[in-house]
């Protein structure tokens, strides 16, 4: 997998201050993708796991991680996204962790494959659905377009329909 | 003989310069030179003045003119007289351009020393006309030789040099108690003390007003909750005695009652008693509210000192608990979130919120909520700012939980970052006090001057500055440093006997100067009467002795700054270090309030360099900049995360007990995120810092009232109007318009970084 870029702490993408990776590759295509350059998989470069969980763990102020994209969830990206947060919470338990993708909830649930379930289990929200330009709105909490949804995913898993993060 | 100069200069008289300036006029006349002649009425001249022990230029040119008049040459009398003549223009010429840059409205270094000032209306040029005109008699005839020789080479800067002949004081932290309890007298008129929450708000605003008049910093408050309380209990009672006069029935039993916390209800299903309680408590909030607005609305429109400037007001606040203290607490934040006018964000009064565990910092804390609600205001409003009540140096052994005057042993401090706390003349505390004069060192254009005198010791020649650490040999790096070590303590003693000096004239002022500031509200004030020497009370305020670049002198020292090296913040902090050592040996000799101070450096920010530059040419990490880095700041532009920033940083506070301050730029919109602010705080907390702020942008469209923190707004999203104003911070003031910053300013700001602009960026855009 290929990281398109990384910001070693952010307040605009979740909650508190946040590390942000953006993986490399996404299938979406929506019109109006304001990271354009990482749909190509091959964009940036290849994704270092240790540099990243070492600049993550020195740094005290950071709540949580955010995944972003690109799309973390296509099956190209997915696994390695995966092993790269089960590594992330064996340094930091607490670390709360974010994720953006195109697919829906519902979607994700609906795969019920081994890396999706994995990867599910330790993302505490998940801000989902594809952009879509008409709904683009200045102002809009942690997303792009008005048709995203800001997910408790634990509370969601629990009950099997999308439970919207109390904010 | 000696002769006095223009300038007050006393200089030993030399004919040859009377030779001089008359063969020169005798070259303008077609008779040309006369060399003999010249040199007869040198002579003549000289046995003039011969039982003269002094005399002056004029003088001396009066009797040139005269000779000159007598001699066979009357045209060179003539040609002398337009010469000096063209020679007194030349001279009132820097005088006039200054002039007609005020009079032009022109915007450069001059008219915008100051970016809470507006130069260009009446009052304001004014006041530049004096400050302007002040500044060269201040250095001719008020500063000591050395002095004067040490600010014209840049190596110190007297701040608010203009304000020296008036023997002002900078600050005043006020016991607004006092008059609150005891009345006043201001102006033309006296006021009586304060009833109801109304009255109590706006004499804290003319108690601001007139002291700014007097003195040439800011003004403060360093307890608005506790001195503010003891009126919300009055306009409570004061609403239960209308609540029963209108119902006919007697409520004085009720008078004393306590309310456990100021948040209003519907009344609807209360009854009796509790109906009426609740009621009263409704109208409290309301009147407390409505106050607390007209506070901030005061501090942002009645201009003060001359009609050009707001108050620099500040105002400190957090750890009152009583129901009372927070219910000033939580009105004045939700004022200041609401905003002024039709909603914007208030640029005065600079707030500042007392941040301390056990009162306000954790969750089982009694004002913990409202931590919270301030944390929630920063994010939106810039303000409130953290004062860190915790830090070991901020701590007072004598506060008690349970003391109701608690807050005597709080510290409090200017907005800007002033902080008097430490006393040798009286108790510990912020009230009262306030800086006397403060003046700041070039720590770059030392380090420059050392590296140069070293380079030749050691005879090696390199480039300086950035990168220049592969060239330094172990002896130069020894030598270097003794050199500046020795530059510092000789630059230090001269800033601190120049404090002295302004100290002692500042002494020679009776207490009627200041009327208001000399009536009780400066500590032992009031036991002087009008005509008394200020002298006895002065000892209480501070002296400051600042600095300002050590980021650029480190990268002189050692090739690179303190957030890049282990080895250059070694060498910071040993620096500032030996400062702090030297301003206690000043303060044990002249038995003085000296302290450190990591200088705000608005006016200074682009001088220094400018100057250096001049002298040194551009170096690189050094004075390729149009600005030197405030204080001990890490460099503006340098990519780092906010930890990294607060560890390099944080020792400093300890050492800076002048006053100093942690900044941290955001990257985006705290609204949504307000626990990105508390995550600063615990960063201050965790190491130990004094005082902090969270830096970012606020844009606001005009026209319809859109929000957000893209500081490069210029259509608004909502409505497409292109009225747009942008809000930022300098030296921690607010600044609603980057028109009035000055040149070093703006180039800071367009350097500034947020710490997300990492090399891995690699410009991704998040939400």
């Amino acid at each position: 997998m290929n990281m398109a870029g990384f910001y070693d702490e952010s307040i605009s993408n979740g909650l508190g201050w946040r590390a942000v990776l953006f993986v490399s590759g996404c299938p979406h295509n929506c019109p109006g993708c304001h990271n354009k350059i990482a749909q190509d998989f091959n964009y940036g470069k290849k994704f270092d796991k240790e540099d990243i969980i070492n600049r993550i763990c020195d740094n005290s102020i950071l709540k949580g991680i955010t995944i972003s994209g690109g799309e973390p969830l296509c099956p190209e990206n997915i696994k390695e996204v995966a092993d790269f947060i089960e590594d992330v919470k064996k340094v930091r338990p607490q670390f709360n962790v974010w994720c953006y993708s195109g697919y829906t909830f519902e979607q994700l649930e609906a795969r019920n494959d081994k890396e999706t379930n994995r990867l599910l289990k330790d993302i505490d929200v998940l801000v989902d659905g594809r952009f879509v330009e008409s709904e683009k709105k200045p102002n809009l909490m942690f997303r792009g377009s008005a048709n995203q949804r800001i997910i408790d995913v634990p509370e969601s898993l629990k009950v099997h329909k999308v439970v919207s993060l109390d904010l | 003989m000696q002769v006095i100069k223009r300038d007050g200069r006393v200089v030993e008289f030399n004919p040859e310069r009377i030779v001089k300036a008359v063969t020169l006029a005798m070259a303008q006349t077609p008779g040309g030179v006369d060399i003999e002649l010249a040199n007869k009425i040198a002579a003549d001249v000289q046995r003039k003045l011969e039982d003269k022990n002094q005399s002056t230029v004029y003088e001396i040119q009066d009797l040139v003119e005269k000779r000159l008049m007598s001699s066979s040459r009357k045209e060179v009398a003539q040609s002398y007289i337009t010469y000096r003549y063209n020679r007194d223009v030349a001279r009132k010429s820097k005088t006039k351009e200054v002039f007609l840059d005020i009079i032009g409205a022109k915007a450069n270094d001059i008219t915008r020393e100051n970016a809470n000032m507006n130069a260009d209306t009446p009052a304001g040029m004014m006041m530049k006309f004096a400050s302007e005109t002040t500044k060269p008699f201040v250095d001719d005839f008020l500063l000591s030789t050395e002095a004067r020789e040490a600010v014209k080479n840049g190596y110190i800067h007297v701040h608010d040099k203009d304000y020296y002949p008036t023997k002002s004081l900078t600050c005043l932290q006020h016991p607004l108690d006092k008059i609150l309890k005891n009345g006043f007298r201001a102006g033309h008129g006296s006021s009586r003390p304060a009833k109801r929450i109304e009255t109590a708000s706006i004499i804290g605003c003319i108690s601001m007003e007139t002291v700014q008049n007097e003195m040439h910093g800011g003004q403060a408050i360093p307890a608005f909750d506790y001195y503010l309380a003891p009126y919300v209990k009055m306009t409570f009672k004061e609403e239960l005695k209308k609540i029963g006069e209108l119902l006919d029935k007697d409520l004085s039993k009720l008078y004393e009652y306590q309310p456990k916390d100021y948040i209003k209800q519907d009344l609807a299903g209360l009854k009796g008693e509790e109906r009426d309680i609740q009621a009263a408590i409704n109208n409290t909030v309301s009147r407390v509210h409505q106050a607390m607005e007209a506070f901030i609305h005061n501090m942002n429109t009645i201009h003060s000192r001359g009609g050009n400037q707001v108050v620099f007001s500040s105002i400190n606040y957090g750890t009152d608990t009583s129901p009372e203290g927070r219910c000033i607490i939580r009105e004045i934040l939700l004022s200041t979130e609401r905003g002024v006018g039709n909603g914007e964000t208030p640029i005065f009064p600079i707030q500042i919120w007392k941040k301390k565990r056990g009162v306000n910092y954790e969750k089982k804390d009694p004002n913990y909520d409202l931590y919270k609600l301030a944390c929630k205001v920063t994010a939106k409003r810039f303000f409130p700012n953290f004062i860190n009540l915790d830090a070991t140096f901020n701590q007072h052994e004598k506060w008690k939980k349970d003391d109701p005057e608690r807050y005597k042993y709080e510290c409090a401090t200017m907005g800007c970052r002033t902080r008097v706390f430490e006393n040798r003349h009286g108790e510990k505390t912020s009230i009262g006090r306030g800086n006397l004069s403060f003046t700041t060192i070039n720590l770059p254009g030392l380090a420059i001057e050392s590296a140069l005198e070293a380079q030749e010791k050691c005879g090696v020649t390199f480039e300086l500055g950035k990168g220049s650490e592969e060239k330094m040999t172990p002896a130069f790096k020894k030598t270097v440093k003794k050199i500046f070590m020795q530059k510092l303590e000789d630059v230090a003693g001269i800033g601190a006997r120049q404090l002295y000096d302004r100290y002692k004239f500042q002494c020679t002022a009776v207490a009627k100067q200041f009327p208001m500031l000399m009536s009780g509200l400066w500590n032992g004030s009031e036991k002087l009467n009008p005509n008394d020497s200020v002298e006895p009370v002065l000892k209480e305020g501070t002296l400051g002795l600042g600095f300002i670049g050590l980021a650029e002198a480190l990268t002189v020292l050692t090739g690179k700054h303190h957030a890049e090296s282990e080895e250059s913040q070694k060498l910071g902090l040993e620096i500032i270090g030996t400062l702090k050592e030297m301003v206690t040996g000043f303060a044990d000799r002249y038995d003085l309030n000296f302290s450190v101070l990591a200088t705000p450096a608005e006016g200074l920010a682009g001088r220094f360099t400018k100057m250096d530059r001049k002298k040194y040419g551009t170096i690189l990490g050094v004075t390729d900049k149009d600005y030197y880095t405030n204080s001990n700041h890490v460099p503006v532009w340098y990519k780092c995360t906010a930890e990294h920033k607060a560890k390099i940083e944080a020792p400093y506070h300890d050492l800076t007990r002048g006053g100093h301050i942690f900044y941290i730029e955001l990257d985006g919109d705290a609204v949504h995120n307000p626990e990105s602010i508390e995550a600063v705080v615990d960063l201050m907390d965790k190491y130990n810092m004094g005082y902090g702020s969270v830096n970012h942008t606020r844009s606001r469209c005009m026209s319809c009232g859109f929000e957000n923190a893209d500081a490069n707004l210029k259509v608004c999203p909502e409505c497409g109007s292109e009225d747009i104003d942008v809000i930022q911070r300098i030296t921690g003031y607010l600044v609603g318009t980057t028109s009035r910053w000055n040149q070093g300013k703006l180039a800071e700001l367009k350097d500034r970084v947020t710490h997300i602009d990492g090399e891995d960026a690699n410009g991704m855009k998040g939400a």
